[in-house]
């Protein structure tokens, strides 16, 4: 019988498409996180924006000294896989695929949210079935779509990426230009710093901002030459989504407002249009963009437009990248193998699609529900102290990312102790030399720091999200006992790890990427080092 | 392409160098710093894309 070799994905991906692959997915997270942190942090979210940012620049780094390594398509799961052993695989691919599973409904609703900008009858608050029905509409129609293999092109992302570009540096040029006042920046932080509580919620909302980053080591397995290409675009994505999310919100704390705006028959200053007010929180980035003195009467038009494509490009990305991770995750023997199983005609794996489709279907209704029933507002305020539809998708979203990014920094370290000898074509600055085995190993000192910062901001998120608290964890035990059913029945080691063949495996994945002289380079240290242990056992 | 690229990296140090002026201006207080932080980043986005945009128009007028 002829040997078949399995498929692989076709390596089309330039740097520009990696650029824009991961901008149209972390890009669209300041359209939602805006609005979410202005109402929590208020005077200080711009301070949330700076914490998170350092926080998120560190997680930046170790994904792009990771997918550089290693470049495959399993992402942060498969990282924490290799550097910690089975379990822990697991929990980071199950964390990162709520996050996905969030990820499809946040930004559905969010779409939903700036096309009611343009279109008052989506607005959430006045017609809430309209809001509820044309969201689950567009999460049907992106399942049917990925159903059938559609999904969306790289020249497409490409093109959206670049007005986007080209769109927020012009808001932030006439912004910072014609409507930003430093005085007004300085008042609002110290008349309206919030409370230590207010503080870390924000915070915690903020690193929302930063999500998707997975979408970096997804794009390794499809980039051209990704050891080299992968360092370049995403430290350049980096930067790009960290200033510009820092601007906004420096931004709209000192904005002087176009046109006088009117709460409650007071005058009040951009920033307050968004506590207690989740259809302004859901589109926080129009709303900005239409303040600016001159320039706002165009981008009042086609700032809404262009972040409901975004978001929902966004939104695509989640039931993409969610069957993807549990395709990868069901080949290491991390869930049942009908994850793997795929349409017989569109060859796409329709049950991981459907499956987690429904949940983000799920999730919505549970997010809907208070607004769609007014009577349910009561049990939600008594247990949730009132969180809105919104809150609840940021809660989730904030603590998928925070669990998976803490296993994610935990493998970079282990990864860098115990698989020394795999070249790293970018490696993280500010390492501590140290031998380990006898091997040369470097400590990295920004991956402690880059702990401490989203293990703290998991803290956050678990003090101050009420329903986060109780759904997070859930939906973490609910994946554990399902792992150790599946394990159990497949009589794999439940708590330890399967045997894998690591240095074969990563021979495979370098010739695979092209990177045929980091794979020489590979060989040759895996030489080296057993040569040096044969000659220090036959010493001994 | 690269005209489009130029003139964001050259808006960005701009914008950047007129934030880090106006709140500079404003003195040294611990409201500033997120300011002063943007500010200088901004500068240094916008100068490190120009200075690749510099490094791709050399290698191509070379070759």
């Amino acid at each position: 019988m002829p040997a078949t070799s399995k498929p692989q994905l076709r390596r089309a991906v330039t740097p520009w498409g990696s650029f824009s692959w991961g901008y149209s997915d972390v890009g669209a997270d300041i359209f939602v996180g805006l609005g979410l942190v202005l109402a929590a942090a208020a005077g200080a979210s711009n301070v949330a924006f700076l914490f998170a940012g350092i926080v998120y620049v560190c997680i930046g780094l170790a994904y792009t000294e990771l997918a550089a390594t290693y470049p495959v398509a399993g992402g942060g799961q498969y990282f924490v896989m290799r550097g910690l052993g089975d379990i822990f695989g697991f929990m980071a691919g199950w964390a990162v695929l709520l996050d996905f599973t969030i990820d499809i409904t946040l930004f559905a609703w969010t779409c939903v949210d700036y096309s009611s900008q343009l279109l008052p009858v989506l607005t959430g608050s006045a017609h809430p079935w309209v809001h509820f029905f044309v969201t689950l509409t567009l999460i049907v129609g992106l399942i049917a779509l990925n159903v059938v293999g559609v999904r969306e092109s790289t020249a497409f992302n490409g093109v959206v990426s670049a007005l986007d570009v080209v769109s927020e540096t012009s808001i932030l040029c006439f912004g910072f230009l014609f409507a930003f006042r430093p005085q007004l920046l300085v008042h609002n932080m110290q008349m309206h710093w919030p409370t230590p509580y207010q503080l870390m919620l924000g915070t915690s909302l903020a690193i929302i901002s930063f999500v998707g980053l997975e979408s970096i080591s997804q794009a390794a397995q499809e980039t051209q030459r990704p050891a080299s290409t992968i360092p370049r675009t995403s430290i350049a994505l980096i930067l790009t989504i960290l200033i510009f999310a820092l601007s906004y919100s420096n931004l709209a704390l000192g904005l002087q407002p176009w046109h006088p705006l009117i709460v409650n028959g007071h005058a009040v200053q951009f920033w307050e249009i968004f506590p207690n007010n989740g259809d302004n929180q859901g589109k926080a980035v129009a709303l900005l963009a239409s303040q600016i003195p001159y320039f706002g009467v165009i981008a009042a038009l086609y700032v809404p437009v262009l972040g409901a494509v975004l978001l929902l490009i966004s939104s695509n990305s989640g039931v993409f990248g969610s069957s993807r991770i549990a395709y990868a995750m069901s080949t290491s023997n991390l869930l049942p193998s009908i994850f793997q199983r795929v349409h017989p005609s569109f060859r796409t794996p329709v049950i991981s699609i459907v499956t987690f489709g429904g949940i983000a279907m799920f999730e919505l209704a549970f997010a809907a529900f208070p607004s769609l029933y007014p009577g349910a507002m009561g049990v939600y305020g008594r247990l949730f102290r009132g969180e809105s539809g919104l809150g609840f998708l940021a809660d989730l979203y904030a603590f998928g990312a925070a669990t998976s990014y803490s296993f994610v920094f935990l493998a970079l370290i282990a990864l860098r102790l115990f698989d020394p000898l795999s070249p790293r074509k970018f490696k993280i600055p500010l390492n501590v030399p140290l031998r380990i085995r006898g091997e040369r190993a470097e400590f990295p000192v920004v991956g402690v720091i880059g702990f401490i910062g989203i293990v703290s901001i998991l803290i956050f998120t678990l003090f101050t999200h009420p329903i986060g608290r109780i759904a997070g964890p859930t939906w973490l035990v609910v994946g554990i006992i399902t792992y150790f059913i599946y394990r159990r029945h497949r009589a794999l080691p439940l708590l330890g790890s399967q045997t894998h063949d690591w240095r074969k495996r990563q021979v495979d994945i370098l010739r695979n990427a092209g990177e045929l002289e980091l794979m020489d380079e590979y060989i040759a240290n895996l030489k080296a080092s057993d040569q040096r242990r044969a000659a220090s056992t036959r010493g001994t | 392409m690269i005209a489009v690229r130029t003139a964001l990296a050259v808006a960005m140090t701009l914008v950047g160098a007129i934030v880090l002026v106006r709140v500079a201006a404003l003195g040294l207080r611990a409201e500033s710093f997120p300011g002063l932080v943007l500010g200088a980043a901004m500068v240094a986005l916008g100068v490190h894309r120009l200075a690749l945009i510099a490094r791709v128009r050399r290698g191509a007028t070379r070759q």
